[in-house]
């Protein structure tokens, strides 16, 4: 027997009308703003397309680029590091599965501003690294360009972001069935060919979620560039926050993160079409 | 069959490389909190509490921390009582309006947290709201539903539904059925899914950043202090917060896997 509609549909309201008010408004809010400026401390509602305008020029279209750049590294080089760790905890491991699986939960649980700071002592002048190095006589002065660096912002995001990568890939390689990789060993295919031909491809799926699980908050990424990067490094994620802060360019920095958005959705787009995602349980 | 598998032994020697990767600077951070040294440097001078005295002596922690876990248990509480009705609806329904309803519940996971952050802000802006922790636990629901509706709904793949179907038919009222059958069915999911949500409220800088009025919450006092420089007492809290979450984490994975393992 089948419940009532109604009785169904009050099951969704209450979620539904939370995610109205608070996320699909405000997003629309966002939109709105984008088209109108600021006079004198006040936003004015006119249609005007000059934050558009402001964004185009070379500035910002360099930092665009170079926030693509900085996210697309992370995202490869997540995927290269973790894609081996997904293959081993779902086909090779043989004991301790679940402690591994565990080791690789726990760090998603810690708050991703401990995690930059930690990169802070490591990478600092005083950090761990450059003593280990001044120590051991590799280098006679501290190495500057460890911290405040596009190479610290990509080792941070990498650490913070790639276990979202690996639980989703681990999930869609634990179910690839034994059978298929038998008929693959029997037609004989060697090792190298079976991965390749069988495993990779049954794998994109996850490998298109792992990566979007990366790419996505890597292009939005504000406390990172911001504690790591310093002048030598800027992403757009920093930019768009400064607009929020004293200098009250609320239309611009909607423009801006519009812009963003629109980036991110047509690489969800693009990516997604190469796989259909499934879901990530924890 | 017992074979030597090199391609086995290598992936193992890989994902220790990762994990250490993923651990060692956890590590230096717990290790230089008990350091006696004033300078998070090596070699250490010897082992102290003292970072953690002087932390819980600050009174601007002490109101952050009380505030965060104002926050985070306001938004545990809304965010499980709306997950878990969003899950269950979702997977009432089924088919091609479920998994619309369950795209659209998804979709706050898939923006940036900067962009959920600054949207509220233009938001309460426009109607003239005034920012305060009320107008954070807002969007920290928001954020955290996403995580909510995946815990449950991957609990209500294993649900028999004939269970539910029998109460109905012996004559037990919807909400009955709920408090009698599913509920009970998803405690474990929603025990993961509340101490998930708690330690991204909890952890969360981002959205309360653009979101908060002039109260702080304790990850806007380090993300505050951390612009003027590392402290000692920075390791310490930061120490406290790795292993809370630690906790957390290895109590929600047991609940979920005892219950996986039950059924």
């Amino acid at each position: 027997m089948q419940t009532r509609l109604p009785t169904k549909l009050a099951f969704l309201a209450a979620p539904k009308a939370w995610l109205f008010v608070f996320f699909v408004l405000p997003m629309l809010t966002l939109a709105a703003y984008s088209f109108w400026r600021v006079v004198d401390y006040q936003i004015v509602a006119d249609l005007t397309l000059r934050n558009y305008e402001r964004i185009s020029g070379a500035l910002y279209v360099k930092v665009f680029l170079s926030t693509v750049k900085l996210s697309v590294m992370v995202t490869l080089l997540s995927l290269l590091i973790g894609y081996p760790v997904a293959y081993y905890l779902a086909r090779k491991v043989r004991r301790f599965k679940f402690t591994l699986l565990m080791l690789v939960i726990l760090p998603l649980w810690t708050s991703y501003l401990v995690r930059t700071y930690a990169w802070m002592l490591i990478l600092g002048t005083n950090g761990v690294i450059n003593q280990v190095l001044m120590a051991t006589g590799l280098v006679d002065a501290p190495l500057t360009w460890l911290l405040y660096s596009d190479f610290a912002v990509t080792i941070a995001l990498v650490h913070i972001y790639m276990p979202f990568l690996i639980l989703p890939l681990y999930a869609v390689l634990e179910k690839i069935d034994p059978s298929v990789l038998e008929a693959a060993w029997d037609l004989g295919g060697g090792r190298v060919q079976t991965f390749l031909k069988v495993i990779l491809p049954l794998s994109l799926p996850g490998v298109a979620t792992g990566c979007l699980f990366v790419f996505i908050p890597s292009m939005g990424a504000f406390v990172t560039p911001e504690l790591l990067g310093g002048t030598r490094s800027m992403m757009i994620g920093s930019v768009i926050a400064q607009q929020f802060g004293v200098a009250y360019e609320y239309p611009f920095g909607s423009a801006l993160a519009l812009v963003l958005m629109s980036m991110i959705l047509v690489v969800t787009t693009i990516v997604l079409r190469y796989g259909k995602p499934k879901g990530l349980a924890t | 069959m017992k074979r030597h598998d090199p391609v086995a032994s290598v992936l193992s020697v890989w994902t220790g490389l990762v994990l250490l990767f993923l651990f060692f600077p956890l590590f230096v951070v717990a290790i230089f909190s008990f350091n006696e040294s004033t300078i998070s440097r090596f070699p250490l001078q010897g082992f102290t509490l003292k970072w953690y005295a002087k932390l819980f002596a600050n009174d601007a922690i002490i109101d952050a921390l009380w505030n965060s876990l104002l926050v985070a248990t306001a938004t545990v509480a809304l965010s499980t009582t709306l997950g878990v009705m969003a899950a269950v609806g979702i997977h009432r329904y089924g088919g091609s309006f479920g998994s619309a309803m369950r795209a659209f519940a998804l979709m706050p996971m898939m923006v940036p947290r900067l962009i959920i952050g600054i949207a509220l802000l233009t938001f309460y802006d426009l109607f003239k709201v005034n920012l305060s922790l009320l107008t954070v636990i807002g969007g920290h629901v928001v954020m955290t539903l996403p995580y909510v509706i995946m815990i449950v709904s991957a609990r209500l793949v294993g649900f028999d539904k004939a269970t539910e179907e029998a109460a109905w038919d012996l004559g037990a009222s919807t909400f009955t059925v709920f408090r009698e059958i599913t509920l009970p069915f998803l405690k474990p999911a929603l025990i993961a899914a509340s101490l998930m949500s708690f330690t991204l409220s909890f952890d969360e800088v981002v959205v309360t950043f653009f979101t908060t009025g002039n109260a702080n919450t304790l990850p806007m006092v380090i993300w505050s202090m951390l612009r003027f420089g590392i402290t000692p007492e920075m390791n310490a809290i930061a120490t406290i917060t790795i292993i809370s979450s630690g906790l957390f984490a290895i109590v929600a994975e047991f609940s979920l896997r005892r219950a996986r393992d039950l059924s």
